[in-house]
């Protein structure tokens, strides 16, 4: 029972964060069927920025609030400098625009900072534990659970009951209707970016707080994830996203935990043959999206 | 400026270096791998910047057998292709000795074209034994000591000198340094007498060390220490998860802890009982020029070094302008034999090396350091006895 419930939160927690993650990714790519590949630098840049505040006397909130912030701005700026202006033109051109972003940013923290890792504020309650059920565990994998269940619900709400919820998802299943039916599509690309700016800014607070520091490459690993989870779960499809990104964490805490000694150093090559099945079973992932949709 | 001179080294060094084509008869150049960019930046980025101030020290002092030393870095950008590649350029260049990045897997490529063309490289910090002269050439070192002795001294600091006689290990699964220093650790200290609970894995970047902390606690049992053989900021998610939950058998590790925003990270809460070997130690305890060193490195770059892997810069190049001095040329089979035959009195420890038949196996002696309330702690050189053979 104890390893139940141990496996229960480690699940969860992981989970969470996954989703959140492949869900900032997937809101991007459901309009524009195009990866972002500096998703990972938005983790990046909330570490930084949380560094850069680290030391200054304001309560730890307003600095996380001003770190998600500046992931938020980076995400729209990731649309203004790698997206927009070739965008229409070449899925190719978009593609390279993103990783050179992505460069851009890793090469900005290496030169300006410190290719070392510089440490990042991280508030009291994150080193502390609680006891449920006869299971220590700390409050901050409690937090991240809490957390990815506010966000998923807020994320329902706003794509389901708010107008610009309502035209990104309509703008996801067939864009050119959706502009002609005069949804501004720039505001909605841009708002994709903001709210994925968003989720990875908030999942990046609880990431980072498992490591309490941050280098320049701390965000290939969720990008990975990320995209993993996507692919699992269905890359058009929000609810494909989440799902992919709690069935990661399921078979990375699965293996984790039953893998012996000797085969759990190939855990990653396990947990990629058990997507190579899934994806020979359901091509497409797990869920379809939208039936149609050109790129635009 | 110190950003613009930072782009320059990283991007315009080529372009320099178009000036000098064949060094003159009144330079002598030294060539360097190193990577400023990407995942062993961390590393290489501090050994330049020791390594430039060693140079300049060097040309203030009146030079090297008469002639101005000049050092240009080139960047490997933590790829081995390229790090082979910028190596072929810098002997094109006529790069009398060539700086090899540290690790094994990054380094070894410049060794190879150095051996090739018959000059030494030394690497500034591989600690694999893989670094040798039976795998790269007779005329190729590491300044570091072998994880042979950074698992030896740990094992004999953790059951010969605290009495801590049974222990659970931690591999992470990164790359070859994280995988043998485990391997020396769990050799010698068996080899002591000392009984191992658990052995446990790892994967650099996974982010989640819970599993593991459940098969710990299934034990039942305390371990009297908990050695990490790990690698970057995944140290410090490891003993956070340990700490956060109420482990506190003493953790100790390699030299990948000396890293003071891994201490910062584990601050005054977390950061106690930790111990680690390294190659040195930023104060005059460890060696009396390090001071000396110190100041000269804040003169060049307006503040104080971030982790003691500077000094590897330093001594680097410390190490070939004495083998070059010793062999009064800098012709690469002299050299290698002067190095061979020569013992040297770094910043990172007493050095001697052994024939190349014997692999070049570095005698050198460690710094053990003792993290107390999130602070470093010098605790002296160690030498291990009898470490495990590679």
């Amino acid at each position: 029972m104890v390893e139940l419930i141990q496996f229960g939160i480690d699940f969860l927690s992981l989970g969470g964060a996954y989703a959140l993650m492949a869900l900032g990714l997937v809101i991007v790519y459901g309009i524009l069927r195009l990866v972002n590949f500096a998703y990972g630098e938005l983790i990046m840049v909330t570490g930084y920025a949380l560094y850069l505040v680290n030391g200054t006397a304001l309560p730890w909130l307003v600095m996380a609030a001003f770190a998600v912030f500046i992931a938020v701005l980076t995400g729209i700026a990731t649309d203004y400098v790698a997206f927009r202006p070739v965008r229409a033109k070449s899925v190719t051109a978009v593609l390279i625009t993103s990783f050179a972003f992505s460069t851009l940013l890793q090469n900005a923290a290496l030169l300006f900072i410190s290719p070392r890792p510089r440490n990042i504020p991280l508030p009291d309650i994150f080193s502390r534990t609680v006891e449920i059920g006869g299971v220590i565990t700390p409050v901050r994998n409690l937090l991240t659970i809490a957390m990815s269940v506010i966000m998923l619900a807020l994320f329902a709400w706003l794509m389901r009951r708010t107008v610009i919820g309502i035209a990104m998802r309509a703008a996801a299943t067939h864009f050119t209707m959706a502009r002609m039916l005069g949804v501004p599509a720039n505001l909605i690309i841009s708002s994709a970016f903001a709210i994925s700016g968003l989720l990875a800014g908030i999942v990046a607070l609880f990431w980072l707080g498992r490591i309490g520091s941050v280098v320049p490459g701390i965000g290939l690993q969720p990008l990975l994830v990320a995209f993993i989870a996507t692919v699992i779960g269905g890359m058009r499809s929000l609810q494909g996203a989440v799902l992919g990104g709690f069935l990661l964490a399921f078979i990375d805490t699965s293996l984790n935990y039953s893998l012996p000694q000797d085969l759990l150093k190939f855990r990653d090559a396990f947990t990629f043959s058990l997507v190579i099945l899934i994806l020979l079973w359901r091509p497409e992932g797990l869920l379809k999206g939208p039936a149609s949709g050109q790129r635009t | 400026m110190a950003i613009f001179k930072k782009i320059l080294a990283l991007t315009g060094a080529a372009g320099l270096a178009l000036g000098v084509s064949a060094a003159g008869a009144e330079e002598i150049l030294i060539g360097g791998a190193l990577s400023l960019t990407g995942v062993q930046a961390p590393l290489d980025e501090p050994g330049y910047k020791g390594a430039k101030v060693a140079v300049k020290y060097l040309n203030d002092h009146g030079g090297l057998l008469g002639k101005k030393v000049k050092f240009i870095n080139l960047d490997g950008k933590s790829d081995p292709v390229t790090v082979g590649n910028v190596a072929v350029q810098l002997i094109d260049m006529g790069a009398k000795l060539i700086v090899a990045p540290c690790d094994f897997d990054f380094g070894g490529p410049a060794s190879r074209e150095a051996q090739k063309s018959g000059i030494v490289g030394i690497s500034t910090c591989a600690s694999d034994p893989l670094y040798s002269s039976w795998s790269l050439g007779d005329k190729q070192f590491t300044l570091s000591m072998w994880n042979t002795t950074m698992g030896a001294a740990a094992a004999e600091f953790a059951f010969n000198e605290r009495g801590w006689k049974t222990a659970y290990v931690v591999t992470d699964q990164f790359i070859a340094y994280t995988k043998s220093l485990s391997k020396y650790f769990l050799a010698h200290y068996k080899a002591l007498g000392g009984k191992v609970l658990l052995e446990d894995t790892y994967t650099n970047g996974s982010n989640d060390f819970s599993a593991q902390i459940a098969r710990l606690k299934a034990l039942g049992k305390k371990p009297d220490v908990i050695f990490i053989s790990s690698y970057g900021t995944d140290i410090g998610v490891i003993i956070r998860a340990l700490r956060e939950i109420g482990i506190d058998s003493p953790v100790v590790g390699g030299d990948s802890y000396d890293d003071p925003a891994l201490h910062k990270n584990l601050g005054e809460k977390l950061g106690n009982d930790i111990y680690f070997i390294t190659h040195t130690w930023m104060g005059p305890e460890a060696h009396p020029d390090m001071p000396k060193f110190l100041k000269l490195y804040k003169e060049m770059y307006g503040s104080a070094p971030d982790t003691a892997f500077v000094a590897t810069g330093w001594d680097t190049i410390m190490l070939m302008a004495e083998a070059v001095k010793a062999a009064g040329t800098t012709d690469g089979a002299a050299v290698a034999k002067a190095l061979e035959t020569g013992k040297f009195k770094l910043l990172t420890g007493e050095l001697s090396y052994k024939n190349a038949a014997q692999g070049h196996e570095p005698n050198k002696a460690a710094v053990l350091v003792e993290l107390k309330a999130g602070k470093p702690v010098f605790l002296g050189w160690r030498m291990p006895k009898n470490p495990p053979a590679p």
